[in-house]
């Protein structure tokens, strides 16, 4: 008895917007259809520095957890994160069992060896891919708890990439071949971005959106249905961090009109560097172009037919990047003469 | 037995794809877009909603697809011949590979909005799971 005279119970009175009653809908409880009442306001501008889960009391005299430095909305928000982190979700695969490794069978030795090239490079890209973004997280208040959400999917994503590429290349008498250095710099150098949109922009649109179209024209290079499975797969995840860019731009250009110059000036910096430097490997990087042009030719013999197919395949990529940026909101620069990216499609397609 | 290209044939192709869990997991999954399918002058919007797909229906007009499928009719009946052959679409014959064999694409769009384009690439699992279980439809041309 006494000790229920004890008891506290004031947390009792510290609490959220109560009485709420989120239904699911068609796709089950979905993050969508919990934004009711003041759980679904975002603020513009968060001062929570204390870990609090968005809509819950505040704890008087708490400590600070995080340094959020990513606390403004339009630095991070896009319109859809709700929906891109349930996809996210849905649509995870495993590369243990859901690749048929097994449909795998002995290639010639240039073939294999290209393979295990490219396998090699895409594995030091997606540790990049994940590692940026992972930075990222921790700097965002949990007020923006949606797009952090999908962060950490895409890091899951990014693992899994990883370890497939890791897996084909240790899979049919190959192995690991030697590091490209490829991301040593420019893509390295995303992780020195001071703001989630210059992180973003060149991550997300410019790097990802790069690599989705060598995921894509991966089943062109396949020689089994296990590679075309992984590619495809891969693709899809990557499809979905490309989205993520976008809507971020998007939302950014929309809400905050002021940052455009600064975010012209990261697509100059991305244009001249990761579509058209090394570190693409549809673009002059010696290692993993030659690998593709011998995977798409079908060997070293057939090189020349293989590179013709790279600069098909490297003609799309910048099409693609052009209309994403469009979409994204910046397609001006591609009319007033800023951007040489059509200049380049038109040399890719001489 | 259906006929493509028809809206019964859609019809028979999604009860068993919304029929089948299988089609969910590896790498399919939620889903939602707007395909659009074009055989030769023939055209059709199939509704992709979550883990159904909703509805299929004939059209004169494109542009409410995110994205939208065009191959000559003898092209579609080489890949469902493929796809019905061997349970599935096998090396060549994927949506993927076919897109990229053509100069000109497979997978286009009325409006140009890439954003809405890229669901080919983000869904094209299950979209591949989709034509794939037309394999279990009796198809006549």
């Amino acid at each position: 008895m006494s000790d229920t005279l004890d008891m506290q119970l004031d947390w009792m009175d510290r609490q959220g917007e109560w009485g709420t009653q989120a239904s699911p809908g068609k796709q089950g409880l979905t993050l969508a259809d919990i934004q009711v009442g003041d759980y679904g306001e975002t603020p513009e501008h968060s001062d929570n520095m204390t870990g609090r889960p968005r809509g819950a009391g505040a704890r008087p005299d708490s400590y600070r957890i995080g340094g959020y430095s990513v606390r403004s909305k339009h630095e991070i928000w896009l319109d859809n994160a709700s929906f891109l982190y349930e996809e996210a979700l849905q649509r995870q695969w495993s590369s243990a069992t859901d690749v048929p490794w097994d449909t795998i069978e002995p290639l010639p030795d240039d073939i294999e060896q290209a393979e295990c090239q490219l396998a090699t490079f895409l594995t030091e890209v997606e540790f990049v891919a994940g590692d940026v973004p992972a930075r990222w997280i921790s700097q965002t208040t949990p007020d923006y708890f949606e797009p952090r959400n999908v962060l950490l999917a895409q890091i899951m994503d990014e693992a899994r990439h990883m370890d497939v590429f890791r897996k084909r290349a240790l899979a049919n008498g190959g192995g690991l071949m030697g590091a490209t250095g490829g991301t040593a710099g420019v893509v390295g150098s995303i992780d020195l971005a001071r703001d989630f949109t210059e992180m973003s922009s060149r991550l997300h649109i410019s790097g990802e959106g790069a690599v989705l179209t060598i995921f894509r024209m991966g089943e062109m290079m396949a020689y089994n249905d296990a590679e075309k499975m992984m590619y495809r797969l891969c693709a899809q995840d990557e499809a979905r961090h490309v989205a993520f860019g976008v809507m971020h731009m998007r939302y950014m250009s929309e809400t905050a009109p002021e940052r455009r110059e600064e975010i012209e000036c990261y697509l100059d910096e991305a244009e001249r560097q990761i579509l058209a430097g090394s570190q693409n490997p549809a673009g002059a990087q010696a290692e993993s172009s030659e690998s593709m042009a011998i995977l798409l030719g079908g060997g070293k013999d057939k090189y020349d037919e293989g590179v013709n197919k790279l600069i098909a395949i490297r003609r799309r990529q910048l099409q693609e990047y052009l209309k994403r940026v469009r979409s994204a909101g910046f397609g001006d620069r591609f009319d007033n003469g800023r951007s040489p990216i059509k200049d380049m499609i038109a040399a890719a397609a001489a | 037995m259906a006929k493509f290209p028809s809206v019964a044939w859609f019809d028979a192709v999604r009860n068993v794809f919304n029929s089948d869990d299988k089609y969910q997991g590896a790498g399919g999954g939620k889903c939602d877009c707007i395909l659009g399918v074009k055989v030769g002058k023939d055209e059709f919007l199939v509704t992709f909603e979550g883990f159904e797909v909703v509805q299929a229906e004939k059209t004169k007009n494109l542009g409410a697809a995110d994205f939208f499928l065009e191959m000559a009719p003898a092209d579609w009946k080489e890949m469902l011949k493929d796809i019905a052959a061997n349970d599935g679409a096998t090396l060549h014959y994927t949506l993927n590979t076919l897109d990229l064999d053509r100069e000109e694409g497979l997978s286009h769009s009325l409006h140009g909005d890439q954003y809405r384009e890229d669901l080919f690439f983000r869904y094209n699992q299950t979209i591949q799971f989709f034509f794939d279980a037309s394999a279990r439809v009796k198809t006549t041309y």
